[in-house]
């Protein structure tokens, strides 16, 4: 049996990294009824604004900062000037447009930062800490702690808040809360905002713990958050929670298996095609019980 | 008693909610102009154009059969796939395996390959079944992500051993399929190409007028009637989805037998996203809107570098306010644009009034928002 111990720490961030993505995927979800495929864009232009700034002789702390408020602004402007022309259609439609835009963005950071390899490392990352076969960096601390307090927080935040009451409101029926005088469209956007900034956060992660590949830290990497999401049937924050993680940790352990080791990164894909065959057959039994 | 008579229902002012209709009835002045068109690719095109042109003109001519194999999916079905590139690495595999074990002869290894991954694209469709249109988007997207990773690893056949046909030991870059004897050379390949394609066109164009086009048609617009109406929905969406497996998967073998053959990173899983884009902007509900798509995809970024320098990176964020656009605004696509147009110059040359506007139909319910 190989030493899995090494993987562990990594699985770990990475998870905790797909799991801020995927709980931001879940609050935009069922506040607005958009999946957002953007986001991984979105956290990918975050990272390369950071490393151009820092590139400049910037304060790399004031980058990092405008690259998660980047996050948040983008998809905030997004949502809130095509979310409501879009509010009452089907969400495939919602979700392909959200594809237009990572497109945009796509082509954008292409275009302007072209195909070079470049590394953005995080100083979080030099700050290293052995305890016995324990070795870890900040950045991961932060891939596995942040994540937690920020669902902890989102969770709160749903439950104790009275816009967190409005947007549970919204995610059950949009033209009621609208009646009741709630203010939809603030709401949404505050939901576009808060989201943003968790996908600038997690892009600004990624790009330290895994590439800064442009079309990779665009779509192939952040897809781990999507397939956590789905696990959670879009829905349970704390199911998405667990299944980044899990997600994460099996990616981060097959390294460890020579055999394995070159197809870890399908961990995402197979977890999500395997949740999803069983969510439909759940759904046939269901129905034919019914 | 003085009675009030019912007002007549005004029968100009309704609403028309049908789906527009894929194809057109079969004039004989449309056969007239389909042949003038084919007689075009065959035979002008390849006269006038250099042979750098050829090749995109080539690979142009082959990614319409992959957008007529999107299209059908969205327009008629309301069913996304973001796996149809995947689909066209998939078929080029499927040849190239096939060519490496036996000697067949070309179009049987076509119709093979077609099956083959007409089978794969239907296991892979099996989910469409039962999760709603946004979960199989999800689901090919995901789909795509893991037949991408896997392709990486075993990447194209090249003489090895085993199921997968791959030697770690032997150079793996571009794989090439063996043409047929002949279209050996680069223009009757393309000629050869131009035909097997329209054959394809044919194939969907028979599928929409036959049977399952009805059924489709009911599906799309709305599930539930279609049940009720005594169609098998399960069959024909699933049916649908092979069928558009198939067409992609006979495109990715003749893209292997092409000028460079293929390589593995050809097919990345954004290029499925782009591929969506360009066939909603080309227009889902016209077969024709293939080619529009196919145009935007191979050669309005050559087109557009060569004349006035602009970077294909450019074009791709075009294609997103593209996608958004016709989202928001145009459900028929570049294709019913220029169909508007065509009628608009028609009316002016007769020099008749102007009739009412040409109802927009399925702008409520563009794709997958049928019930």
């Amino acid at each position: 049996m190989p030493d899995l111990k090494p993987f562990i720490v990594i699985g770990l961030a990475l998870g905790g990294v797909y799991a801020m993505s995927g709980v931001g995927l879940v609050v935009l979800f069922r506040t607005t009824g958009v999946l957002n495929l953007a986001y991984g864009a979105v956290g990918a232009l975050g990272s390369l604004v950071a490393f151009t700034m820092i590139d400049h002789g910037q304060n790399e702390w004031v980058a990092y900062g405008v690259a998660i408020l980047l996050g948040g602004v983008l998809t905030l402007l997004y949502g809130w000037f095509l979310g409501p022309p879009l509010a009452d259609r089907d969400p495939l439609v919602k979700a392909s447009a959200t594809l237009g835009f990572a497109l945009i963005l796509l082509g954008f950071m292409q275009w302007r930062w072209t195909a070079d390899v470049r590394s953005l490392r995080l100083p979080t990352s030099d700050w290293q800490y052995t305890w016995d076969w324990l070795r870890i960096n900040v950045t991961q601390a932060i891939g596995v702690v942040f994540p937690l307090v920020v669902t902890i927080g989102t969770v709160l935040f749903l439950k104790r808040s009275k816009l967190g009451a409005a947007m549970r409101a919204l995610a059950d029926d949009r033209e009621n809360t609208a009646l009741l005088g709630v203010p939809v469209r603030r709401v949404e956007a505050s939901a576009w905002f808060v989201s943003g900034l968790l996908f600038g956060f997690s892009g600004l992660l990624l790009a330290s713990l895994v590439s800064m590949e442009i079309a990779a830290l665009t779509f192939s990497i952040p897809i781990a958050a999507l397939a956590a999401a789905l696990i959670g049937k879009v829905e349970s924050i704390w199911v998405t929670f667990f299944a980044a993680f899990v997600i994460g940790i099996i990616q981060a352990e097959l390294n460890a298996f020579r055999s394995l080791a070159e197809f870890r990164n399908m961990t995402p894909f197979v977890c999500a095609i395997i949740v999803l065959l069983w969510f439909g057959w759940r759904r046939q039994v269901e129905g034919r019980e019914a | 008693m003085a009675t009030v008579a019912a007002p007549a229902p005004d029968t100009s002012e309704r609403i028309d909610t049908r789906l527009p209709s894929m194809i057109s009835a079969t004039t004989p002045l449309r056969l007239i102009v389909l042949a003038a068109m084919l007689a075009v690719l065959l035979f002008v095109i390849p006269w006038l154009l250099t042979a750098f042109w050829m090749q995109i003109m080539l690979q142009a001519v082959i990614y319409s059969a992959v957008t007529l194999g999107l299209g059908l999916l969205v327009g008629r079905v309301g069913m996304f796939s973001l796996c149809q590139i995947v689909f066209v690495a998939t078929g080029a595999w499927v040849s190239l395996r096939l060519a490496q074990e036996w000697s067949l002869p070309f179009p049987v290894l076509l119709v093979l390959t077609g099956l083959i991954t007409g089978a794969v694209g239907a296991v892979i469709g099996i989910p469409a079944l039962r999760l709603s249109g946004l979960y199989l988007a999800l689901i090919t997207l995901m789909a795509a992500g893991a037949l991408t990773l896997l392709l990486r690893v075993y990447k194209f056949p090249n003489g090895g051993s085993g199921f997968w046909g791959f030697d770690k030991g032997k150079p793996s870059g571009s794989a090439q399929l063996a043409r047929p004897a002949i279209a050996l050379g680069d223009l009757a390949y393309y000629r050869y190409c131009v035909i097997v394609v329209a054959l394809l066109f044919v194939l969907v164009t028979w599928h929409i007028k036959g049977k399952p086009g009805r059924a489709w048609a009911s599906i799309r617009q709305s599930q539930v009637t279609a049940v009720a109406a005594g169609v098998d929905t399960t069959l024909y969406k699933l049916w649908a989805f092979a069928l558009s497996a198939c067409i992609t998967g006979v495109a990715g073998a003749l893209l292997a037998a092409g000028p460079g053959g293929v390589t593995v990173n050809q097919f990345p899983v954004e290029s499925s996203i782009l591929l969506l884009a360009v066939v909603l902007m080309g227009g889902v509900y016209s077969i024709w809107g293939a080619l529009v798509a196919a145009f935007l995809l191979r050669i309005l970024p050559r087109l557009l570098e060569q004349q006035i320098g602009l970077s294909p990176e450019v074009l791709t964020m075009l294609f997103g306010v593209g996608v958004i656009q016709v989202l928001l605004t145009t459900p028929g696509g570049i294709i019913a644009d220029l169909g508007r147009l065509v009628d608009g110059v028609r009316r002016r040359l007769r020099r008749s009034p102007i009739g009412p506007p040409a109802p927009v139909t399925g702008d409520d319910v563009l794709v997958g928002e049928s019930s």
